[in-house]
Order: structure tokens, then C-alpha cells, then sequence
């Protein structure tokens, strides 16, 4: 249900305006300048990449049961229409919190690293050191190894703090009581096997896609909270270290950020780095939507940013296209940098 | 010298086990051996005691990462510190510090893929071991159970003049194994000890259906009257789901086991299966190794296996507290064209081997072909052994023979679930044996009664109150200190 919410929210954003294909590569996080751009343009930084091994088939098989059930509507040239009972079933969907743009899959991480120092404070309570780490990562292995020296676990307060943090962070954070459980039964220690997906689902009577949306909603909420109060939990703010992405930029956009910032203009750093003009532009365009401070109005007028504006609620559409027919003094560029930015 | 006293003195046991004397006595003499011993029949003890008798290191290799730290904190609990394991887990620094002390240590644990590796070779080279045992030794043949083409090259890089004694060990193995352990190792005329592998215990039962559909109504019934714990085997994954979840839907606590599972999940189901608070596993035959449960008592198989080694080892993770289990194998016709048709699909042909030389000749990585969707990884690392080994085709010639060989395998199951004589008395034959005595209620020819077996299952009422999160993670963090 969840997943197929969320499937019709994304296709409710792109307004009809994306093919039949562009809500699997948002939320595979595929790194192209075309998905990428996407996300500012139709506000969809949620969903990004919040699925990476989401397969073609099941996509599909999901897509197919959208039709069967009259969400949606696909034409045979390929364009679709969502139904008026689609956009009421859009609406519970939206109680989920997503932030795909920030965490980028780093949540996994976050979980790995409280998975392992639960195991080992578990066993070490217990007073059993040699036990089979149920994290297998090296990086993961050593970090959590520094975190428990660091944080005397020998003398034994730990536990109760960490326990302290857990369910003080997690219960200010604005989540539903089942997906706080989801989230604690994958946790395992002495004696105490974690809960499989399979058993989680069972036991929710939620798809097992379901369930793990669920879950990596809750970590995104959870590691907000963690984040935003990082005097209240110390230990576990050390935990969401480095897990938000900072500048989501693609490499090669970092580049060009860095020569941009030195100086130069468009046209010497696309003669500097050897690319055309358009691709340096798109880092721009990239550079717009992830840097807040990153001033659009070198390159267009506050009077003609909100000519675009007007002109996008006016018309109901982000498509460049028309907007480009509305204020035709403008280039797509400019036009592109006002969709980046959004508001 | 007196081994006994070596045995009393660092394991505390006052007597060997069967077979454990007469392959440690070989060793000290310094011969090669093969050990064919069951698990659980203390085969790690054969490599151990002459670690303390010899003042220089053991070399074990081991094809299994999560066995191998099993094994590795088994020793460690007898007060051993001398002991590392060598393995893909060690980050660069580690892996770097570890080889460079590695002649201190006394036992030495290693994977195959870590073994051919140059600066691992130099090392070796420069010291001097007293054994080299080679874990899970069937792993190198074809015929073997899991088969690890990375096994092979273990031969090459053993292959020198004063090499010390090579130890291969293995719970099961056919005449057919045991002959590619002896070469592929270039073994010295071992000695060989073979304990039976008949298993007295386990007793083989065969249910014959009409269509296959049949079987699952056969399963739900047989789970909900009788007593687990238990292993279904069957031969999909997605066949492990819809299984597991029709006998969830029966209150029968139940999960799904595969290779696609993600390893959190499959932790889970081990630690939960161990523990008690699983009483069935469906499960693909990527479940088994290094999972040590005693209490095992039911092993079905929904699919037949694909050569009757599997069977054996598969059957073989039941009863091994010695009491009574039973393994019934599920029957319909067309069973076995299914069997052949999987064994063979993920096997390399001779178009695979056209499409490598033309890799090879576009000065392309051959092993692109995994990417482009042209060929598994498993048959790529197949191909890829042979294409190194012998003229591309002479590989041709090898593939096919290779694959009528496994299309007999499946003949040869099947022969054992028809035989109107004796299975047991056929499956010891199988291994070159000689059956020496039938236990009551031997197999479904001999006359079996499950209820002799195996008990009624007490359906017990499963604790449905869930814990709330808060207590849950109360338990986990202080409820045991």
C-alpha cells in the first residue's frame, strides 16, 4: 500500500510531464543529470534513492496493479493520467517522512553501527565477549570497536545510557508506536535473535516492501531528531556522524562549484575543463538546487524570476517547453535555474 | 610419545574418538591423509593435537568465511592465543601486520582466494609449517558437495618438493571425490581412513506422488501432525516463500531461507532456528553449513537433489544428538527432467566458450559477459577455470562430458528413490561401502513407520503478545547483566 502511494505521489509531481519510467530512477537514485534535475524541478527530494535495489520486475508488477485498480491511466503513446480515487489515495500516503535527497542510503549505515554496539553491550552485559558480529563490514567492525573504547564500555554505564538516548530520541520523534517496533526488532543481542522481514510483515500484516519503507522512513525521522538535538544524545548523535550527505553534488559538478567559485565564468570553465557549455550549465543548474546560498540572480532578474513563476502557476506545468513559449526573452537556462530554486 | 597425554593434557579428554588416533599417528609420521569423518565426530581434533606435538605452524585452509571464525573462536576458548585467520575480512593494515607475523602463530586459518595471493605465497615461502590441512576438501571436485573451482588451484600452489604432510578432510565423499581430492591436492599415496557413512539413526522415508501439485497438501498436513524441528529443502526461492508462508498461515512458526536473503535476515534465522523459537525452515541448499544444531528431526526434501552427495550431506544435519530423525524425500514423476533441466541450465556450453575467445581476442575482459547478462557467475567461474587449464576445445570436450555426468547424477537419485530393495543399503553403496547392519524401521523398503520416529506435534500456544520496543530493547541491553 505504502509503496504504491508513494508510486502515485511521485507520479502526481512530475504532473505528466515524466515518462512511465522516471519514478523508478528517482527512487533508485540513478545519478543522471536528468534524474537529478528532476528532483529540484518537481520537489521530489524525499523519494530520492530511497530504494536502491528496487528491481525492474517488481516496479512493474506494481505499476500494473495501479492500472488494474484504476489509479492510473496509461495511453498507448506512453503518457498517463492519475484517476480522482488515486488522488485521494495519495493523501494517506503523505504521513511518511522521507528524506532521500539527505541520507542517500547512509541510514543503513547509521543501523549497522547501533546494530553492532547493541550485540556487544548485550554480551558484554552478559559477561560473553566472543560472539559473531552480525555486521560483517570491516568499516563498520572497526568503527564501532573506536566508538566503544572511546566511550569506556568496560565500565559499564553504557548500556543504561544508550538505552536512555534510544527511547528518549525515538520517542520525540513524530513517528507511528509499530514503526518504532519495526525499527527495535531488527536489533538483536545474548540470546535474542532479531525479527526477519518475512516475520515483521507477518506480524504487521504489511508487505514486506511495505515494512522496509517503513523503516527507513522511521531512520530518517529518527536521525533528524538525533541531529537537531545533538547536546540531548550524545552517544548516538556521535552514531549519525557523517550519515547526512552534505553537498549532494556529482562529482564532476563538484568541479566545476570549485572553479565557478574561483571566478570564472561559464564559457572558461567549459573551454578550462574541455565539456560543453550545456553540461557546465547543468552543473549550475545542480549547483542552484543544493546550495541555498548560491544566488540565482547573477544569471537572471528578480522581475524575470517571477515572470517564471507566475507564469508555472498560470499554465500549471513545469514543462520548459511552454514556459519558454510564455517568456520567450528568457533561455532554458535561466528558466531551469528558476525551477532549481523553486519557491 | 604418548598422544594420549597430549589429548589429556590441552583438550582434557582422556580417550579418542573413532578414527581420531589412527589419522593423528599417520600425521606424526608425516604421510598425507584423508580423513573422511562425520560432523561432529571431532575432526577438528585430528589437526589440533599435532599442532602442539609439532613446534611449527598448521596451515588450515577453509572454504567458508563464517566457519572459519567458528572455528577460530573455538580454539581460542581452549586458551590458544597463537591462532589468526587470514581472510578477505582483514582490512589492508591488518592483513598486512597479520602476514608479516604470521610464523608466530600456531594455527593458521586461510581462504583459498587469500592463499594465491603473491605476498601470502611469499610468506609461505619463506617458513616452514608442519601441516597443511585442507577443510571441506570435497569442495575441490565437481562431484563433491559445493563445489569451489577456486579449490582446485590449492594443488598448484601446495605443489613443492618438501611440502609437509597434506591433511584433507570432508563428512562426505564418493569413491569418485576422494580419487580428485588425492590429485588435484597431488597427494603422496595417503593414507586413507573412512569411518562408515551410514548413519543408523536417520531413517529414509519416500512419499511418490502423481503431479507435483500434490506435495504441498501432503507438507501442510505432515507439518501441522508432526513434530520439527525441521528442514524443508526445495528447489527455488521463491518456492521457499510461498512454502513458508502457507504454514505460517497454519500458526506454524516458520521462515524462508535463501541465498537472496540479506544477512541480517538469514543471522536471524539461524539464531532463531537454534534457539527453538523456529520450528521449520524452508530453505534452498544455500542452508546447512556451519549451522550446529543438535536437535534436528525432520529433513524433507519437496525437490530432489541434484546428485545424491547433496542428499547425503543434506540428510545428514539431522539427528546428529544420535537420536531417531527422519528424511523423507518427495517424489512426482517429471521430478527428475526438472532436476536435470536446473543442473544443467547454469552450466557453461560451447557457446559460452565461442563468446570468451571472442572476449579474449577484442582484448576485452572476458568475465564482461557476467555484466552483459551473457552467462551466470557461477558457470563464468567454471568456464573461466577451464579456459586457463586446458586448449578452448579440449573445454568444449570437458563441458559436455561434464554435463552428461550430471544429468547421470540425477539418474543416480533417482535410482535411489526407486529401488524396491534397500535405500540405505544403496546410498552406503553409492559411497563404496559396505552396508553392515539395518537398523529397525530402516527406510521406506525395509518398512518404516514415521510414527516410531518421530512424535506428534504438541501444538503449542504461541506467545502472541508482543513485547512493546521499549521492553524489548530493555531486555537486550540490561536484562542480562
Amino acid at each position: 500500500m505504502i509503496f504504491e502511494q508513494i508510486l502515485l505521489q511521485i507520479f502526481h509531481n512530475f504532473n505528466q510531464e515524466r515518462t512511465i519510467s522516471a519514478p523508478f530512477h528517482l527512487l533508485k537514485g540513478k545519478r543522471s543529470g536528468q534524474t537529478i534535475q528532476d528532483v529540484g524541478i518537481y520537489h521530489l527530494h524525499k523519494f530520492f534513492s530511497i530504494l536502491p535495489k528496487l528491481s525492474r520486475p517488481h516496479y512493474d508488477e506494481k505499476l500494473n496493479s495501479l492500472i488494474e485498480e484504476h489509479y492510473l491511466i496509461v495511453h498507448d503513446e506512453g503518457s498517463y493520467e492519475l484517476t480522482d480515487s488515486a488522488r485521494e489515495f495519495v493523501k494517506d500516503g503523505e504521513k511518511y517522512y522521507f528524506n532521500g535527497w539527505y541520507y542517500r542510503g547512509n541510514e543503513h549505515i547509521f543501523f549497522a553501527r547501533l546494530s553492532l554496539i547493541v550485540q556487544s553491550l548485550s554480551h558484554h552485559g552478559a559477561g560473553r565477549m566472543s560472539f559473531t558480529p552480525i555486521q560483517k563490514d570491516d568499516h563498520i567492525q572497526h568503527w564501532v570497536r573506536q566508538f566503544l573504547l572511546i566511550n569506556q564500555y568496560k565500565e559499564g554505564n553504557l548500556q543504561k545510557t544508550l538505552l536512555d538516548e534510544i527511547v528518549g530520541s525515538l520517542e520525540s520523534s513524530k513517528v507511528e508506536e509499530r514503526a518504532k517496533s519495526i525499527v527495535i526488532n531488527r536489533l538483536a543481542g545474548f540470546q535474542t535473535a532479531g525479527l526477519t522481514w518475512q516475520q515483521i510483515s507477518y506480524q504487521e500484516n504489511l508487505s514486506e516492501m511495505d515494512v522496509q519503507l517503513i523503516y527507513i522512513s522511521t531512520l530518517h525521522s529518527w536521525i533528524t531528531q538525533i541531529s537537531n538535538h545533538p547536546e540531548q544524545y550524545l552517544l548516538l548523535n556521535q552514531l549519525a556522524k557523517d550519515i547526512r550527505v552534505v553537498i549532494p553534488l556529482s562529482g564532476s559538478a563538484h568541479q566545476t562549484a570549485e572553479l565557478f567559485r574561483k571566478g570564472y565564468l561559464i564559457e572558461e570553465i567549459s573551454h578550462i575543463r574541455r565539456l560543453k557549455v550545456s553540461t557546465i550549465e547543468d552543473h549550475i543548474v545542480e549547483i542552484a538546487m543544493n546550495d541555498p546560498d548560491f544566488s540565482i540572480e547573477q544569471f537572471i532578474s528578480k522581475e524575470d524570476i517571477k515572470k517564471v513563476m507566475t507564469a508555472v502557476d498560470d499554465y500549471n506545468t513545469r514543462k520548459l517547453k511552454i514556459l519558454h513559449e510564455v517568456v520567450p526573452h528568457l533561455s532554458y537556462f535561466q528558466i531551469r535555474l528558476v525551477l532549481a530554486r523553486g519557491e | 610419545m604418548e598422544l594420549e597425554k597430549v589429548l589429556q593434557h590441552h583438550f582434557g579428554y582422556t580417550s579418542f574418538r573413532p578414527g581420531q588416533k589412527e589419522v593423528i599417528e599417520q600425521i606424526v609420521k608425516g604421510k598425507d591423509v584423508i580423513a573422511l569423518l562425520p560432523t561432529g565426530m571431532g575432526k577438528s581434533l585430528c589437526y589440533q593435537l599435532p599442532g602442539y606435538i609439532f613446534n611449527k605452524p598448521v596451515l588450515i585452509i577453509s572454504p567458508l568465511l563464517s566457519l572459519m571464525q567458528d572455528q577460530v573462536d573455538q580454539i581460542k576458548q581452549l586458551k590458544e592465543k597463537r591462532v589468526v585467520a587470514l581472510n578477505s575480512f582483514l582490512n589492508a593494515t591488518q592483513k598486512k601486520v597479520t602476514i608479516q607475523h604470521l610464523h608466530q602463530y600456531r594455527f593458521i586459518f586461510i581462504s583459498p582466494e587469500m592463499l594465491l595471493q603473491p605476498q601470502v605465497q611469499q610468506k609461505l615461502n619463506s617458513m616452514e609449517l608442519s601441516l597443511i590441512v585442507v577443510d571441506e576438501a570435497h569442495c575441490i571436485s565437481q562431484w563433491g558437495f559445493d563445489f569451489r573451482p577456486d579449490y582446485l588451484r590449492i594443488g598448484e600452489v601446495m605443489d613443492k618438493a618438501n611440502r609437509p604432510p597434506i591433511l584433507a578432510l570432508s563428512a562426505t565423499a564418493t569413491q569418485k571425490v576422494l580419487g580428485d581430492i588425492e590429485s588435484y591436492l597431488k597427494m603422496n599415496e595417503p593414507f586413507t581412513f573412512i569411518h562408515t557413512v551410514d548413519r543408523p539413526n536417520i531413517h529414509m522415508g519416500r512419499v511418490l506422488f502423481q503431479n507435483r501439485e500434490e506435495k504441498l497438501d501432503w507438507i501442510l498436513e505432515h507439518v501441522l501432525e508432526t513434530a520439527g524441528p525441521g528442514i524443508i529443502y526445495t528447489q527455488s526461492r521463491s518456492k521457499t516463500e510461498s512454502i513458508s508462508e502457507r504454514l505460517l498461515q497454519m500458526g506454524i512458526s516458520t521462515a524462508a531461507y535463501h541465498g537472496g536473503k540479506d544477512t541480517l535476515d538469514r543471522q536471524f534465522i539461524q539464531q532463531q532456528f537454534i534457539d527453538g523459537s523456529l520450528e521449520w525452515i524452508v530453505a534452498t541448499n544455500a542452508f546447512g553449513m556451519g549451522v550446529h544444531k543438535q536437535n534436528v528431526r525432520q529433513i524433507i526434501h519437496e525437490s530432489i537433489p541434484s546428485n545424491v552427495a547433496n542428499y547425503m550431506q543434506e540428510i545428514g544435519r539431522a539427528g546428529r544428538d544420535g537420536k531417531d530423525a527422519l528424511a523423507i524425500l518427495l517424489f512426482a514423476d517429471g521430478d527428475d527432467e526438472f532436476a536435470k533441466f536446473v543442473g544443467i541450465d547454469d552450466f557453461p556450453n560451447e557457446v559460452h566458450v565461442d563468446l570468451y575467445l571472442e572476449y579474449r581476442r577484442r582484448n576485452e575482459s572476458p568475465s564482461t559477459m557476467i555484466q552483459n547478462g551473457e552467462i551466470s557467475e557461477t558457470a563464468y567461474r567454471v568456464l573461466d577455470y577451464w579456459m586457463h587449464q586446458i586448449h578452448p576445445n579440449e573445454v568444449k570436450h570437458q563441458l559436455l562430458t561434464m554435463k552428461t555426468d550430471k544429468i547421470r547424477a540425477v539418474e543416480e537419485v533417482v535410482n535411489l528413490i526407486r529401488t524396491k530393495s534397500c535405500m540405505r543399503e544403496k546410498l552406503v553403496h553409492y559411497f563404496g561401502q559396505n552396508l553392515m547392519e539395518k537398523p529397525s524401521d530402516c527406510c521406506e523398503c525395509c518398512g518404516l513407520d514415521y510414527h516410531n520416529i518421530i512424535q506428534k506435534r504438541e501444538s503449542f500456544e504461541q506467545d502472541e503478545t508482543a513485547v512493546s520496543w521499549k521492553k524489548r530493547l530493555e531486555t537486550i541491553l540490561l536484562g542480562f547483566s
